[in-house]
This record gives C-alpha cells, sequence and structure tokens, in this order.
C-alpha cells in the first residue's frame, strides 16, 4: 500500500506543475515588492535599508489595528500604505540625513549605514514588542483563500494569491509610468544616477531621497498587507521577506525596477520549483545558493544593463 | 637583562588577567560565575567581530551562523565521535575556521552592503538546516557535554566553576592569540587593506588572499566562542543562534570599539548587564511580557545607534576628545 | 608600544571593571533551605508565555499563582505564602536552559514546578544542574516518558499522562471505534513525538502509511500544511470510500494549522480527525481560526473533567477561584490543569511537614502522592519507585461549541503503563474535593 501511495502522488503531476507556477508568481511577486524597496532606497542613498523589514511589520500591525476597528482590510490596506509612505519618509528626513552628515570620515563610514539601519530594525521591533506584544496575531484575508476549482479539481492556488498578483502588477505599473512618465519620476531617476549633476540642474536631490524613501515604505506596507494574511503576525515576521527581498534584488542588479521584479521571480521560481519537485528542505538553501550562484557568476545582476556601477 | 618587549609584557599582562580570574572564581557564586562565563564567551566572538569587521574591512552579519557550525561540529565530534570535550573544542574552531575559508572564498570579492546582505542571508538560513538533518537534532539539538570537573577537585566543585574555567581559559588563549596577529605584519596589512584596498593592491598586498585569511581565522574564533556557549547551555540547537545575536555582537563591537581588542571584555560585560539592566527596570516600572522580553534588544539596538554617531571609533575616541578639549 | 595613553588607560579600566564586578559580589554563605523562610515559599517555573506556543500556554502561571493566592488568603502553607515566579522561555530549549538557571541561581527557589516542554525541559534540567543541586522538580508539564528515568532525572515528578500512554489508549480507541478504517500519523519529530510512536507500537497499531514526522517550527512556513493535506488526499484515493483516522500528534498550532488547511482544500469531512491531547484545546483552536463546522466530530482524549463542566466539584471550585483571583481570564482546560498542578503543589508542601526541605518534599510526594486530592478522574501514580502521575485517559469528542464530551456518550476510563502492559478500563473513583477546594492534608 505505501509504494502505491507514492505512485499516486506521483501521478498528480500537471495539476502540481501549474500550482507551482501560480504559486511561484503569487510569492514572486510579494518578493517583488520588498525588492523594489529596497533597490529604491539603494539607488538613491546607496544603502540596504535593512530597516524595512520592521518597517514592513509595523505597518501591517497599523493595519492589523485598522481591521480590529473598522472590520474592513481595504482600509487597513490604504492605510498600511499610507502610514509606510509617512514613516520611510520620516525615517530618511530624521534619522538617515542626519546620521550622514555627522558620519562622514573614517573607516567607520563603511559601517554606519548597515549598523544604522540594523540598530533602526531593532528598535522598530522592541517598539512593537512593547506596544501590541509578542504573541502571534493574523489578519484575515479579505477574499477566500481557499484553492480555486479549475477543471474539476482544486488547485492550491486561492483568490487571494490571484490578488496578491493583481495589486503586485498594479503596482509595478504605475511606479514604471511615474519614473519612465514623469518629471517626478525623471527627478528620481536623476537624482539617483548622479545627484551633483542632478541638484546642479535644480533639483532638490535632498526632497527627492526623502521621496524615494516614501515610495519604498509603501511598497514594503504594501508586501506587509499582501503577505501577512497567508501567515502569522509578529515583531519579526518580515524578515525572511527582507532576506528575500534582498537575494532579488541582488539577482536583479539593484538598479532598476524591472531588475528588482525580474529577479525576485526568478527566486521565487526556483525556491517553488526546488522545494515541490525536490525535497521541501531545500526552502532556505535554495534561497542561498542561488544568490552565491549569481555573486559568482553576475555579481552586477542577471539583469543589469551595464556592469559599471558597484558599491 | 630581560628584554620586556611588547609581545612578552602581553603574555605577562593575560597571565596575570588569568590568575586574577582564578582566584576570583572560587570567591564568587555560581551566579556570576555563570555570568562570567557568558561575557567570556562573548567576548571572544566579538573579538572575532574585531577582526573581520574592525581590522579588514569586512562587515559580516553572519557571525552567529559561524558560531553554530563550531558549535554543532563539537557537539557532534563529542557526542557521535566520543571525542574528549578539549578536541570538541579544536575541532569547533577548525571546522568552523575551513567553513569560514570556503565562505570567504565567495564572499571575499564583495564589499559593503553586498557581503552585509550575503552574510545577512547565511544568518538567517543556516540554523535551518538543524531542521533538516535529523542528526543534527532538530530544536531538540545536540548535548554538548564537557562532562564535570576531574574527582581530584572534589565533590563540591561546582558546574558553573568547571564551566567558567573552561571559558575563561578557552578565551584568554584566543584573545592573546589574535592580539598578537593584529600588532604584527598582519594587523597592519588588514588596516591597509580596510583604509585603502586599491593602495594596499598596489603595494603589493594580495587584497583576495588576505580578505580570505582574515574570514578563516575570524570564523575559526567565532566557531570557537559558538562551541563555548553551547556548553553553557549545555547542548546545542538552532535557536541559540538567531540573527539578532549576530545583531547583539556587532552592537557589542561597534559600542566598545570595533577597532581595537582593548575593548572585547567590556563588550561581552555589556551583553550580559544589558538584560539584567532591563530585568530591573521592568521590577522597577513594571510592565507587559512584550515589554520585558523586546526591552534587552530596544537596549541593544539604541546603544548600537548612538555608537555609531557619537564614538564610533569606541569609547577610547570619546576620552581622547576630552583630553584633547582640556 | 605605539598605544597612546588613552588606549592603555581604556584597556585597563575593561579589565578592572570587569573583575571589580565579580569581586564586589561575592555571595554570602547560601540560606539552609533555598526560597524558604518563616513567611514565603518560592517556587518558580519557567515556560512559554509568548511566541505561537504561548497562545496555549500562555495562562498557566497566572492560573497557578491565582490558586496559591487563594491559599495565601486562607493561612497559606502553615503560615507561610507561596510566590511563583514565571519566567518567559518562549518554549525554545535554549532560553528554557537560561531561564531555569536564572531561576535557581538568581530568584532561588525552593522548587520548580510545572515546567514546560519536552525538549525545553530536558536542556534546562541538565544545564541547569538540577541533579546535583536536588532541586524538586515538581508535576512538569510534558508528557514525556523519559521523565520517569530516576537516574536521568533524579528530581523530577510528572503529573500528565506519558505521551506512549496515550498513544496506546488512542490505539485501542481507534480499534474499537473505526475498525478496518486506514490511519496515519502525523507527530512532532522529537522526544514527545517519538514517545507516541513508541507506544503506537507498543500497542501493536499498524498505520497505513509512513509516520509523517516534522521538526518543530516546520509549519510556520507557508505552504507547508497545504502540502500535507495533499498527501493526506492521496490517502482517500488509495481506499475509496473510506474516512481515514489522521492521529494529529502535535501542539494546538499544528493542529490547527493542518485542520485549516484541510478546511481550505473543502477535505475535512473526508477524515476523522484524532488530535492527540496536547494539540487539542479547543478555545485555542477556534482562536486560531479554526471553523467550528471543522472542530464538531475531532476526537481526542483527556484525563481530566472538561472545563466547560460545571457539574464538576473541582471545576466549579476553580472557576470561582479564577473569577476571583485571576480576572479578566477566561476559564479553560489549560487553566483547569494549571489549577490542579497547584492544588497537587499545596498537598505536597503539606505533606512535608513545616519543617520544609526539598528532600522532605519529594519524599513526601512518594509516601502520600497517590492519594492527593485532585480533579483527575484517573489514579496517580506516585510511590518510592515510580515518578508517574496520572495513568491513563478517557476518549472524548468535541462539539461545534469545543465542548469534550465522552465519545458515544459514556465515560470509559482507560489505564495503562508506558511499555507493553495492555490497556484496561478502570474502576478508579477520585477523591472526594477537600473543602472549599483547600487542603489540609499533612
Amino acid at each position: 500500500m505505501i509504494q502505491q501511495f507514492a505512485l499516486l502522488i506521483w501521478g498528480i503531476e500537471m495539476s502540481e506543475f501549474i500550482t507551482a507556477v501560480l504559486i511561484s508568481l503569487s510569492s514572486g511577486a510579494i518578493y517583488a515588492l520588498m525588492s523594489i524597496a529596497l533597490v529604491l532606497v539603494w539607488r538613491s542613498t546607496r544603502v540596504i535599508n535593512f530597516a524595512q523589514a520592521g518597517q514592513a511589520v509595523l505597518t501591517t500591525y497599523i493595519g492589523y489595528d485598522i481591521v480590529q476597528k473598522t472590520g474592513s482590510y481595504w482600509i487597513a490596506l490604504a492605510g498600511a500604505v499610507i502610514s509606510g509612505a509617512i514613516i520611510g519618509a520620516v525615517i530618511d528626513r530624521f534619522f538617515m540625513r542626519p546620521i550622514f552628515k555627522r558620519v562622514n570620515s573614517g573607516p567607520i563610514v563603511m559601517i554606519a549605514p548597515v549598523a544604522a539601519t540594523l540598530g533602526l530594525l531593532g528598535i522598530i521591533q522592541a517598539l512593537i514588542g512593547f506596544k501590541w506584544g509578542l504573541t502571534n496575531q493574523s489578519i484575515e484575508a479579505p477574499v477566500s483563500t481557499n484553492g480555486i476549482k479549475v477543471l474539476g479539481s482544486v488547485i492550491a492556488f486561492s483568490k487571494f494569491n490571484l490578488l496578491v498578483l493583481v495589486f503586485v502588477s498594479i503596482a509595478v505599473l504605475l511606479l514604471t509610468l511615474l519614473f519612465q512618465r514623469t518629471n517626478i519620476g525623471l527627478a528620481l531617476r536623476a537624482s539617483a544616477y548622479s545627484p551633483e549633476i542632478a541638484r546642479l540642474s535644480g533639483i532638490k536631490v535632498d526632497t527627492v531621497r526623502t521621496l524615494g524613501w516614501a515610495i519604498a515604505g509603501a511598497s514594503g506596507g504594501l508586501a506587509g498587507m499582501l503577505y501577512i494574511p497567508g501567515a502569522f503576525l509578529y515583531p519579526n515576521a518580515m524578515d525572511l521577506l527582507l532576506v528575500f527581498g534582498f537575494i532579488a534584488a541582488v539577482i536583479g542588479g539593484l538598479e532598476s525596477l524591472f531588475g528588482a521584479v525580474a529577479g525576485a521571480m526568478v527566486l521565487a521560481f526556483a525556491i517553488n520549483f526546488a522545494t515541490t519537485y525536490i525535497s521541501p528542505k531545500l526552502f532556505f538553501p535554495t534561497a542561498f545558493i542561488v544568490l552565491v550562484l549569481v555573486l559568482l557568476v553576475r555579481p552586477a545582476g542577471l539583469f543589469a544593463a551595464k556592469m559599471s556601477r558597484r558599491a | 637583562m630581560l628584554k620586556l618587549t611588547p609581545s612578552k609584557k602581553r603574555l605577562i599582562l593575560f597571565i596575570i588577567f588569568g590568575w586574577i580570574l582564578l582566584i576570583l572564581s572560587n570567591q564568587v557564586g555560581d551566579l556570576k560565575l555563570y555570568q562570567g562565563s557568558f561575557i567570556a564567551t562573548y567576548a571572544l566572538a566579538i573579538t572575532s567581530i574585531i577582526l573581520l569587521t574592525g581590522y579588514s574591512g569586512q562587515l559580516s552579519l553572519g557571525q552567529s551562523a559561524l558560531m553554530a557550525v563550531g558549535a554543532y561540529a563539537g557537539a557532534l565530534a563529542i557526542f557521535n565521535l566520543g571525542l574528549h570535550p578539549v578536541i570538541g573544542l579544536f575541532v569547533a574552531a577548525l571546522v568552523a575556521g575551513v567553513f569560514g575559508l570556503l565562505l570567504g572564498l565567495i564572499v571575499a570579492r564583495l564589499s559593503g552592503p553586498y557581503l552585509a546582505g550575503t552574510t545577512l542571508a547565511l544568518a538567517v538560513s543556516l540554523p535551518t538546516l538543524a531542521n533538516q538533518f535529523p542528526i543534527l537534532g532538530a530544536e531538540e539539538g545536540v548535548p554538548f557535554d564537557v562532562g564535570s570537573a576531574p574527582a581530584r577537585f572534589g565533590e563540591d566543585f561546582s558546574q558553573y566553576k568547571w564551566q567558567f574555567w573552561i571559558a575563561s581559559l578557552a578565551a584568554l588563549i584566543m584573545v592573546w592569540f589574535i592580539a598578537n596577529l593584529l600588532t604584527s605584519r598582519y594587523g597592519r596589512t588588514y588596516k591597509a587593506l580596510r583604509d585603502n584596498p586599491v593602495a594596499a593592491e598596489l603595494s603589493g598586498i594580495n587584497v583576495g588572499q588576505v580578505k580570505v585569511g582574515a574570514f578563516a581565522i575570524s570564523s575559526g574564533v567565532a566557531g570557537l566562542s559558538g562551541a563555548l556557549l553551547a556548553v553553557l547551555i549545555s547542548g546545542v540547537s538552532p535557536s541559540a543562534f538567531p540573527l539578532s545575536l549576530s545583531f547583539a555582537l556587532l552592537g557589542g563591537a561597534v559600542v566598545t570599539g570595533v577597532y581595537s581588542l582593548k575593548g572585547v571584555i567590556l563588550g561581552g560585560l555589556v551583553l550580559v548587564a544589558i538584560p539584567e539592566i532591563a530585568d530591573s527596570l521592568v521590577l522597577r516600572i513594571g510592565g507587559s511580557e512584550g515589554f520585558t522580553t523586546s526591552l534587552p534588544g530596544f537596549l541593544v539596538s539604541a546603544l548600537l545607534i548612538l555608537a555609531v554617531v557619537f564614538a564610533p571609533n569606541g569609547p577610547g575616541s570619546l576620552i581622547k576628545r576630552e583630553h584633547h578639549k582640556k | 608600544m605605539i598605544r597612546n595613553k588613552s588606549m592603555r588607560r581604556a584597556t585597563l579600566v575593561s579589565a578592572i571593571v570587569a573583575t571589580g564586578a565579580m569581586l564586589l559580589s561575592t555571595l554570602p554563605a547560601q540560606a539552609a533551605t533555598p526560597g524558604v523562610t518563616a513567611k514565603e515559599i518560592k517556587l518558580g517555573i519557567s515556560s512559554p508565555l509568548t511566541g505561537s506556543a504561548g497562545l496555549s500556554y500562555g495562562k498557566v502561571p497566572g492560573a497557578m499563582k491565582a490558586y496559591f493566592n487563594y491559599i495565601n488568603a486562607n493561612g497559606g502553607v502553615y503560615g507561610r505564602k507561596i510566590t511563583l515566579v514565571s519566567r518567559d522561555d518562549k518554549y525554545l530549549p535554549v532560553r528554557a536552559a537560561t531561564e531555569t538557571t536564572n531561576l535557581i541561581l538568581k530568584d532561588n527557589v525552593f522548587a520548580l514546578v510545572g515546567a514546560l516542554g519536552t525538549a525545553t525541559h530536558a536542556k534546562a534540567y541538565k544545564a541547569a544542574a538540577l541533579a546535583a543541586k536536588n532541586v524538586p522538580d515538581l508535576f512538569v508539564n510534558t508528557g514525556f516518558s523519559g521523565f520517569t528515568n530516576q537516574v536521568k532525572y533524579p528530581t523530577t515528578f510528572m503529573v500528565l499522562p506519558t505521551y506512549a500512554m496515550e498513544a496506546k489508549v488512542i490505539a485501542k480507541a481507534i480499534k474499537d471505534n473505526f475498525p478496518g478504517q486506514p490511519s496515519l500519523l502525523i507527530a512532532q519529530d522529537d522526544e514527545f513525538g517519538t514517545d507516541g510512536v513508541a507506544g503506537f507500537t507498543a500497542a501493536g497499531h499498524k498505520f497505513s502509511a509512513p509516520n509523517v514526522l516534522y521538526p518543530q517550527g516546520y509549519f510556520s512556513t507557508p505552504g507547508r500544511d497545504a502540502a500535507v493535506i495533499t498527501s493526506l488526499k492521496g490517502l482517500l484515493a488509495l481506499a475509496p470510500g473510506s474516512k481515514p483516522v489522521i492521529v494529529l500528534f502535535g501542539t494546538t498550532d499544528v493542529t490547527a494549522a493542518l485542520l485549516k488547511a484541510a478546511t481550505d482544500a473543502g477535505v475535512e469531512k473526508s477524515f476523522t480527525w484524532y488530535a492527540g491531547s496536547v494539540g487539542a484545546d479547543a478555545n485555542t483552536l477556534l482562536a486560531l481560526g479554526v471553523k467550528s463546522t471543522t472542530i464538531d466530530g475531532v476526537v481526542s482524549a483527556s484525563f481530566m473533567p472538561d472545563a466547560k463542566d460545571l457539574t464538576d466539584p473541582y471545576v466549579k471550585q476553580f472557576v470561582d477561584i479564577n473569577t476571583k483571583y485571576n480576572k479578566g481570564i477566561t476559564f479553560d482546560n489549560y487553566v483547569l490543569a494549571a489549577m490542579n498542578s497547584a492544588m497537587l503543589t499545596v498537598q505536597a508542601l503539606r505533606a512535608a511537614g513545616k519543617d520544609l526541605t526539598r528532600k522532605g518534599v519529594m519524599t513526601a510526594i512518594e509516601t502520600k502522592g497517590a492519594k492527593f486530592a485532585s480533579a483527575g478522574l484517573v489514579p496517580l501514580g506516585y510511590s518510592a519507585t515510580s515518578r508517574i502521575g496520572y495513568n491513563g485517559y478517557w476518549v472524548s469528542q468535541l462539539n461545534a461549541k469545543g465542548e469534550g464530551k465522552p465519545f458515544g456518550g459514556k465515560l470509559v476510563i482507560y489505564t495503562t503503563d508506558s511499555g507493553a502492559g495492555a490497556v484496561e478500563v478502570s474502576t478508579f473513583v477520585r477523591p472526594t474535593m477537600p473543602k472549599n477546594g483547600i487542603p489540609t492534608n499533612s
């Protein structure tokens, strides 16, 4: 009987493949949001914002509070995104900028940004513990998380997964439009590429940079509200997402929005297929191996146009 | 006449300090011995950070993972292979060092945030491996038994005093070794590398090799400290080496001066003292469980930020500035 | 050396500070019996207050404190008030080790009560040198039968029936009530789970497919519970028309995750779910989002009366105490079990006499413990050679409200051992509750 059991599992191949693809798209979408957030900050500030995990989970807690008060997921979603933007802007203006002004010489320059964002991450997570406690909370998804019935059988892809895909696609589209078609977007890109020249052309580089942080914060806020309904909410809930967002960003080259999204998809597909077809135990090792491979073979990222810009 | 070179002076200083610890260990109670063992262990872990980050300029968040590697290696050596506990400690350092060597080969080309992020990924993913391989015992872990004190010390010889002796001795020896390393030619090479890699390369230093070497040695030290930590908690399990440990160690290193070995003991003290301070704060002002558990992390993070902003070169520089002001 | 003065000063300062800290804290000689004064008995507990396990077990220390406060208000134990020091270990063995050590070294407790978790306590026992210090380790909140080993754990007294015992009773229940159905075991992959596996083997029960053993924390990664349910569907396909019995031998968060995943996949009624007692608290399952329609019909086992059964005198008394001394906390099976252990603790302290020593309390349980009054519906097995507490179970079934009623409508108590002994129906009648729930034994 045991052998038949194994054979039968093997026989459910096709729907498993489709499921794997869909789940990859869906989790890739969430990684993409974090990846975008990290890339945005990197481009404007040359800092990997480790605190993003804290910001995102904080906005999700705010979303949780809104759900408790209003019962509406959608209001909470809007709230999380908006508060994400505000928090991101505040952090840049009142935390990162003063630190950079103060710490500008000596070997500490290399350590300072990392230490600062790590310290901020710790503080945010501690503050969450103070206010909300450490017990796992949960946020209910606004639509069903049951598998959808396709052609008679239920696949492990739900309406909520679909929602995630839709939202992230919209977000990426909006951001692309912003960056490519608007003056603000032009200013953002110019300040990131060459702050001195941008300043000379009259662009308020500092303000633009804060705007970049705000958008990144909003992206993180969205990521949190899309991720948590499938998991538990606790202060460290998004740490993993930060790591995956970072890996996705590195794969994509840290330079472009497209790279961020593409990198996220590559990572998601690699992980999901490895865990579905080889072993569920490979969840973390796959991510790490992909990261290492990219760093060894094409350190500028798989999708970077130019190999020039490095640290 | 006996010429007292700096290195001889250092050796004598360490030996004297060792004797002081020995005498003290017979005077104090179990609680202080227990805490003292943690101070020694953390001081050793911070030493590895000083070497890697302060001297060779590679900012790694993966110390907790390397400590885990050392701890598991040592534990398995003792538990599965039946080796003597002291050999287990050696194995811990050695295996972690080799692992660090391999890791260094991969990440040596990386700089700044790439290195930080990659080591972060390592720190997050490595402990989960313990759940994948049954031999590693999952959350239950593998016991790390250094046994009890030899019979000739008497029946009343406390387990904590024995662990304190082992931890302090291992830490003293290793820190002395690293101190020598850092004041030698290698130390100067590391600093040259950190301050100006281009110039270093031009003057003939093989940057890649030196970086990898620093990574390997630092990992060995971290591995040993991981093994010592496992001794104190009587076994190794993945939750003993969370990412927050890497943060805390980095914080301790930066706060007490990441560019010099002088502050490592203070750093270990800070890391042990913070939960105590948090405990007494909570007793005084009360608070929910969330507050109590999150407070130490808050203090460490706040300390880290303050240190980076106000005393990036360690408290020594603060004292120096005071002097100059006069 | 090229070092400047201030650097050297810093070295000196660090060294002095470190050694000074140690020197200044030389302790005076220890009191004769730690944790006991004329006015107070200090007890300690290390358990999860936060984290995923904190959701279920977070109430335990508070409930015990409530009962102790009730006793304190009624004269205490020979005039001494009981203080319970509670430390949070988040169900992590490492934290349990350090917090238990803190309880002994810093808080100087007389004894530990209700230590929680198999892996957590096994590690803590060793790290805190409980054997060497002869610290009584009373009524541990775990069913791992290894804790009855007096060589390894000389000061430990269990209270819960062992997991092996529970597995044997489950095996009998499946055989009696679901004959011919396929069955599968999903268990936590550590001593807790393997103890259960041993029990099933001892009972001669054969599962229809290999056991699914998962490491602790496995299901915190999203998607894994759905994957398990997918493979369960495979089991269905193998034996069409059957209703396989799935034994969930894990903690409540895992039971909840799997039941939710099954509901999401639409197959929750295709199986008979047998939730092991550790993971079967209905209130917690409901709080974690399991639908009441899914809970309806889940089979479980218990050795206590149901916390909602107000006709039981013990339950009623504990509910009263909870209302007065544990305000704001809903009474449930965890509170019931905690107060029950607290009641046993008070009887143990009393039986040890006015001259309270660590050795004394342990001897007291050995000689008199089997006769202690408690809410348990099965007998206590303490003796000079046995550290087993309760040694049996009755089979229950949950309804949509989350109440556990006797399966099949009739209460049948099974007792057994952790080894190859048979599972027998018992005629045990528990001792009457002392008046007002205040023990007066000696």
